[in-house]
């Protein structure tokens, strides 16, 4: 090694370190954001028809406007883009069809006026097989021809668009390539090899590719396939779909969209101020692409915020959009989402003052917490349950069900265990559905499980095989199954319990290699419905191998029953088979808790943990003396 | 040296692939995958994403695919190019590629790595030397005694502690997040006291060691003055073990901490290491394992080039 080199060494390594310090101490400083909430993590999308999570709905809602909103308080619908939402105005005679008119003065961010056009281009977006929303049941479970367009379905017949593979970007699905219209004449499926045997999802997909469709184009017959056999005369298409116009959605002019529904559906207005069916901005989307119409400094949004800047797993700022239609009643100029996931840290940065609303505080702390001004605990509509696999002995005996549900003292897992003001669940519906009477599984009673058990031929649990208790690693999950574990041993039954870390244990409950798995579920809409189609047989939340044609009948009744009460009355008599037979045991219904500082105006606690960012304003005379 | 160098850019690159080759399989043989969520999915939704991340094909595929991408070769349609290293989509964070995700976490925390460390080294080397001049008395128990405890310590209740301390009791600090200078200080402080006690200990030792050797004792001898012997002479000495446990030392502090980053909110890679693999977010986590690999084969060979320069015996071969 050269001297020169040697000599210099310590020198450059000096400076080098020098130079790192003040690069590393060289931040700019951020001024606050006027109101601060902890959004609990890094949003996983921001593209509404990609999303899924409350995280993401915060986001997405303060960024676009739909046909409505929900009120703050009690979650009715109210006019966004839609100037009204009274059934009279807007829903035909035979309550299938509902015709909304658009407000006029609403605007992108980008200055083009909001229509009807598109909302039929995104709900479009949304729907298209490609997209692969996991929401689109919002909308491709109620409108006519929905799930036809969404699944690919198309018959002879059908009016039918195709999409040629000359996309101008590959791997974006809009720009679209070019489009055929047509009618399908007939559709030619290869022969199965082997019939023998069952095929799976798929392979029976694998299969539709090489179907060859015959569709009269312009006068024509054409010969198109997904996947077209060598040597014919068949060409490549990227999709043969239902045509869009088949869809019950039209833009009738640009201030006009109507939707048509397959049948009557009382909570339809609060599916369409869910987040997922916003519009977006066809050029920003066919300009940028997904994920780049997204970024910042792309997107283009018509709600009452925009992105000012997003630093991944930090924050998003929000800022308040100038040309959003209803400008004046936004109180907020600055918005900060915090994706803080550790609810300690959370709690930290609240209570010092650098957040203002704080969702879920650490269950260690709420018997602390409760009390407080700033408080707030409400009943939500979600449930905390478990799965038992029917498919596997004893559990197919719907005795040993009911015996082990009966064992289960839920009083005291709310009441010693959680302690944060859930309440016990004997049914699947919460009870915060007001307008709905809920069917009660049989409540505790040791004795009464024992009787049960002996009557299944297990008397004291003899003969019984050891079960195995499935849940996902959280200490929360782990208490309630000891507690669980010690209420079953009373009957005799041995107990086992097993913890798999999260994403293992939705694999493990989906190939049904548990005997009782926890699970939770969220409603989606304010309606037993969400809960309840669940369990339809083979349905695909099922999971858990039961199935029963009663049930399922009553279901599919309640969906094209006009009258709201008598609805309501079939769903109860469906949820009475399933509690009957309980192929899920219900054990607590959450309660959502939020921190509020008491300065922030306009937050109200409500069922569904909804809290528009719209209607929120800070007292500042209030905020400073708070903060003195 | 440049024969060094380029033997040593060669043992990389194999390094690399092997590193490449081995996560990507380890990854896919857990079970589980990226798109599955309490809600389930239906089939024809779960194959369309399947088709978007190429997670449909065959692993060979997938694989060659993935290792063209990361080798620069292959664009995301599949095509020939030559650029830098594309380590494809984040199948969890869905708007950002992998590339702008690590782009924009690094500098997070490589500035608060280098923080730390530069406290940890400061402050360790100056006890580590003041314990050994002063071996046995009250100042090196009572450095010794404080370096073993940081040690010790784990370093989510250091920051308790710290938290406890400096932000609720005196009210000095913010409590978490990012922004200005004096939210790096609590972090700082605790991902580098280990560091500081470590060093401190292998200063010592090592200064302990030199001190008793023969050509210390003929620097006395000529008559050096003792400040003289102890910088020009035994420090450099000592300074062999520091610098080799520095090395995977500084690939591990600026490619960040899970728990630093989780206490106090820093949106750094920390979190990515453990986050990503529990995601499956496949192309997440290799995008950090990547990394660190790079990061920490950089700075060995970094050490190694120190060892030449500190110690006249050793050669670069």
């Amino acid at each position: 090694m050269p001297q020169t080199i040697r000599k210099l060494f310590l020198p450059t390594a000096i400076s080098l370190l020098v130079v790192a310090v003040l690069w590393a101490t060289s931040l700019g400083t951020l001024p606050s954001a006027e109101f601060t909430f902890n959004n609990g993590t890094e949003v996983k999308s921001l593209d509404p028809a990609q999303v899924t999570g409350s995280p993401e709905g915060r986001i997405v809602h303060a960024l676009f406007d739909g046909l409505y909103r929900p009120d703050p308080k009690t979650l009715e619908p109210q006019p966004a883009l839609a100037l009204s939402a009274n059934p009279d105005e807007i829903l035909s005679s035979d309550g299938k069809t509902y015709t909304f008119s658009l407000r006029r003065d609403a605007q992108w961010s980008d200055g083009t006026a909001v229509t009807a056009e598109d909302f039929r281009w995104s709900w479009q977006r949304l729907l298209h097989p490609e997209t692969a929303s996991q929401y689109h049941f919002v909308l491709s479970a109620y409108v006519v021809n929905a799930d036809k367009y969404n699944a690919g379905i198309v018959d002879p017949g059908d009016r039918v668009e195709i999409e040629l593979p000359d996309r101008p970007r590959d791997l974006q699905l809009y720009p679209r390539g070019t489009m055929l219209s047509g009618k399908l004449l007939e559709i030619q499926r290869p022969p199965l090899a082997d019939l023998l045997r069952e095929l799976s999802d798929d392979e029976k997909a694998e299969q539709k590719r090489k179907w060859i469709y015959t569709v009269q184009v312009d006068g024509q017959q054409r010969k198109f396939s997904q996947q077209p056999p060598a040597g014919q005369d068949v060409e490549r298409c990227l999709h043969v779909l239902l045509n869009f116009n088949q869809v019950g959605i039209r833009a009738i002019d640009p201030y006009t969209l109507q939707v048509e529904l397959k049948n009557q559906t009382p909570y339809f207005l609060y599916l369409m101020q869910f987040y997922v069916t916003v519009p977006v901005n066809r050029e920003c989307v066919e300009k940028f692409g997904y994920p780049d119409w997204i970024r910042p400094e792309n997107i283009v949004v018509n709600g009452p915020f925009q992105i000012e800047f997003r630093r991944l797993r930090d924050r998003i700022r929000l800022k308040k959009n100038p040309l959003y239609w209803n400008k004046d009643a936004i109180a907020l100029n600055t918005v900060d989402a915090l994706a803080v996931e550790s609810s300690t840290t959370g709690l930290n940065m609240y209570l010092e003052g650098d957040v203002d609303w704080m969702p879920s505080p650490p269950s260690e702390v709420i018997p602390q917490l409760e009390g407080r001004e700033d408080y707030h605990a409400m009943s939500s509509l979600s449930i905390y349950f478990y799965r038992v696999n029917v498919t596997r002995e004893p559990f197919d005996n719907p005795l040993v069900r009911m015996a082990l549900s009966r064992a289960i003292d839920r009083e005291r897992i709310c009441r010693a265990i959680l302690r944060a003001g859930q309440e016990p669940a004997y049914s699947l519906v919460p009870p915060v559905l007001t307008n709905y009477v809920a069917a009660e599984a049989p409540a505790y009673d040791l004795e009464a499980a024992r009787r049960l058990l002996a009557q299944a031929g297990y008397p004291g649990g003899r003969g019984l095989r050891s079960i195995e208790i499935l849940f996902n690693t959280r200490s929360d999950h782990r208490k309630v199954a000891e507690a669980i574990q010690q209420d079953w041993q009373r009957l005799g039954v041995d107990v086992r319990l097993r913890n798999l870390e999260w994403q293992t244990h939705l694999a493990t409950t989906r190939k049904m290699e548990y005997d009782v798995a926890r699970a939770g579920w969220i409603g989606d809409y304010p309606d037993p419905n969400t809960f309840l189609d669940l369990f339809v047989t083979d349905g695909v939340q099922n999971e858990t191998g039961w199935g029963n044609p009663d049930f399922d009948r009553l279901i599919d009744r309640a969906t094209r029953e006009p009258d709201a009460a008598k609805r309501m009355q079939i769903l109860h008599e469906a949820e009475e088979i399933i509690m009957g037979e309980l192929p899920v045991l219900p054990i607590y219904f959450y309660v959502s808790i939020n921190l509020v500082k008491p300065y922030v105006n306009g937050f109200f606690s409500n069922s569904q943990d909804l809290h528009p960012l719209p209607s929120i304003s800070i007292d500042p005379l209030q905020k400073k003396k708070l903060v003195k | 040296m440049i024969r060094f160098l380029i033997r040593r850019l060669l043992w990389f690159l194999l390094t690399l692939w092997t590193v490449f080759t081995v996560s990507f399989f380890l990854m896919r043989a857990v079970p589980g995958g990226p798109f599955e969520g309490e809600r389930n999915t239906e089939t024809a939704v779960k194959q369309a994403e399947e088709r978007r991340y190429r997670i449909n094909q065959p692993l060979y595929q997938q694989y060659a695919y993935h290792l063209g991408m990361a080798a620069g070769v292959l664009s995301e349609e599949g095509k020939f190019r030559l650029g830098f290293p594309d380590l494809g989509p984040s199948y969890r964070i869905r708007d950002y590629s992998v590339n702008q995700i690590i782009a924009q976490g690094l500098p997070v925390s490589a500035s608060l790595g280098i923080l730390a460390l530069t406290f940890g080294l400061v402050v360790g080397l100056v006890a580590g030397i003041i314990a050994s001049l002063r071996r046995q008395s009250w100042a090196d128990t009572s450095v010794m005694l404080l370096a073993t405890t940081g040690m010790a310590v784990p370093n989510f209740w250091m920051a308790g502690i710290c938290i406890i301390l400096f932000v609720f009791m005196l009210p000095l600090f913010p409590a978490a997040g990012w922004g200005s200078l004096s939210h790096l200080v609590l972090p700082a402080f605790c991902l580098g006291a280990p560091y500081a006690a470590y060093i401190a200990r292998l200063t010592r030792t090592g200064m302990l060691e030199v001190l008793h050797q023969d050509y210390i004792r003929t620097a006395y001898a000529k008559g050096l003055p003792a400040r003289r012997v102890i910088m020009r002479h035994a420090l450099k000495g000592a300074l062999l073990p520091v610098v080799s446990f520095l090395g995977p030392a500084v690939a591990g502090i600026l490619t960040g901490s899970l728990v630093i980053e989780k206490v106090f909110h820093l949106s750094g890679t920390g979190a990515y290491f453990v986050e990503a693999a529990l995601q499956r977010d496949y192309t997440l986590a290799m995008g950090v394992v990547l990394v660190y690999t790079v990061v920490l084969y950089t700075m060995n060979v970094i050490v190694d080039i120190c060892y030449a320069v500190l110690d006249p015996r050793i050669k670069l071969q």
